[in-house]
């Protein structure tokens, strides 16, 4: 355990030193806070609305709107996770592909470093850096909870609000895991990342497709795709269901990664 | 016992065979160097001793531990300097070399000194809060020799120790190198044909993955020469010739 967290700590002050990272951290900082600001006046058009005219006259779906938690947070962690889809690949790409282009793989391959400490060791370090990032934009949360105001109660229902980031969490975490065995593939980083894109996109997408197909494909569709499990979560619902779906990716991720390392001493 | 023993040791890439019934031994304390042209198959060698690579036939054991079948205990007992040195450009010479250590799982006890012992002994003491991509080849190449030092392993297989150093420091890994010689069982490959004549007793000449002599270098010179004094230079293009 003492190796895998030397190596955690070895990819953190990496990525740390370079300035991919910040680039990363500015870039999701800089877009969620766009969308939150939207989201913002979108809320604050709807109470308008509601006080001149009353709730009882809106559509239904403005129900939402009536606070802050459903009204902004929920629907900002909504914007994340896709946010995240689009980040995490560019976080996970280096995380094997480099050390193989930088020749390096050949030190931990001839160190005694057991693959199951080097997976490890690589997929805490890119939790680390997702987490970081990630961890960045619960200053929206926060910046609501200082300055908004409420009729009733506190201003944010903090267990959804917390719920749901632990689904947005969850979810790069699952990123990461894909992309780190992505990355354990190939030399290139840019293939990496574009091949963790390619597959965590349809994956997300799956929803769209099993609504047009049959049972019992639908619901074996609808299963699989990222999209339907993290309904629930991001909502505040603790869903167990979906919660053991993504703990199981991320270990049979992991699994894989470690075949692919352990395959290294027996390639042709 | 002897430290390194490789019999019939293969390596074939699909069709291209890059070693073929390689055998030899290196009993405790020896220095062997390994001489051959570019593309002889010594970098495909080491790779094999280290477990980098599985073989395609053949063994090789170290310290008594099958490399492929004991993997760990050998990797614990090897300190492996690779062709390109395997550096971290964006880490410090100090954060790499504590990094290393505790891949080798050295005591966190005593590793300040360990890494304070490896760096004066191919001093880069002086540049250990320097990151390494700003160092000059030279460095790098001894920052790659100071990290197969560490822990001071009985077996250190150097591929090409001398590599990018000018001819003050070539000679100061030199005696580095000499000075390991009866603690450790070190194998080193060379295309410096005098570095062998200065530090090695036996040497090991490959040519397209074919041994093509194996002996102490003033036999060597009795059986291929007709003169006593005839330079390793003239055995090995004599026997890599063809």
């Amino acid at each position: 355990m003492r190796i895998a967290l030397a190596i955690a700590r070895k990819e953190l002050s990496i990525y740390f030193t370079t300035p991919w990272a910040y680039v990363v951290f500015t870039a999701i900082v800089a877009i969620s806070s766009f969308f939150f600001m939207g989201l913002l006046q979108t809320f604050q058009q709807v109470q308008e609305l509601a006080q001149s005219v009353g709730w009882s006259q809106l559509p239904a779906e403005s129900a939402a709107y009536r606070n802050l938690t459903d009204g902004v947070i929920v629907q900002l962690w909504g914007v994340l996770l896709i946010l995240t889809l689009f980040v995490a690949p560019f976080l996970s790409m280096r995380l094997f592909a480099e050390e193989k282009r930088n020749k390096t793989f050949e030190l931990l391959m001839t160190t005694p470093v057991r693959p199951v400490e080097l997976v490890l060791g690589k997929y805490l370090g890119g939790l680390g850096i997702i987490g970081t990032a990630l961890g960045l934009t619960l200053v929206f949360p926060l910046l609501l909870a200082a300055f908004g105001s409420s009729e009733s109660g506190t201003v944010l229902e903090w267990p959804t609000v917390l719920l749901g980031y632990g689904a947005v969490l969850l979810w790069g975490a699952t990123c990461m895991a894909v992309g780190l065995f992505i990355s354990s593939l190939t030399e290139s980083q840019m293939v990496a990342s574009l091949l963790t894109f390619a597959v965590l996109l349809p994956w997300m997408l799956l929803r769209g497709l099993a609504q047009g197909a049959d049972e019992p494909l639908r619901s074996f569709l609808g299963y699989l795709a990222f999209d339907a499990q993290l309904q629930n979560l991001i909502q505040g619902v603790l869903d167990v269901k979906a919660l053991v779906f993504f703990l199981s990716v991320i270990l049979f991720s992991l699994l894989l990664t470690h075949r692919t390392v352990e395959a290294q001493r027996w390639a042709a | 016992m002897p430290m390194i023993e490789v019999r019939n040791l293969t390596k074939r890439y699909r069709d291209r065979i890059a070693i073929e019934g390689l055998s030899f031994c290196v009993n405790e304390g020896e220095i062997l160097g390994f001489l051959g042209p570019n593309g002889a198959g010594k970098s495909t060698t080491m790779k094999l001793l280290t477990g980098f690579l599985p073989p395609s036939a053949g063994t090789a054991r170290v310290a008594g531990f099958d490399v492929f079948e004991q993997p760990l205990e050998v990797k614990r007992r090897i300190g492996y300097l690779p062709e390109t040195p395997p550096l971290y450009p964006e880490m410090t010479v100090g954060g790499y070399l504590k990094f290393v250590a505790a891949l080798k799982r050295l005591p966190s006890r005593g590793l300040k000194a360990e890494v304070e012992r490896v760096a004066g002994l191919t001093g880069v003491t002086d540049a250990m809060d320097r990151v390494i991509q700003n160092l000059s080849k030279g460095y790098k190449q001894r920052v790659g020799i100071a990290q197969a030092l560490l822990g001071s392993p009985p077996v250190i297989i150097l591929d090409e120790p001398t590599e990018g150093l000018d001819p003050a420091q070539r000679a100061e890994v030199r005696v580095l190198i000499k000075s390991l010689a009866g603690k450790h069982t070190v194998i080193l490959s060379t295309h410096i044909l005098p570095e062998v004549t200065m530090t090695c007793e036996k040497v090991l000449i490959i040519n397209q993955g074919k041994m093509v002599a194996y002996d102490e270098i003033r036999k060597l010179a009795t059986v291929h020469g007709q003169a006593e004094n005839v330079s390793l230079e003239e055995i090995f293009i004599k026997l890599t010739a063809a």
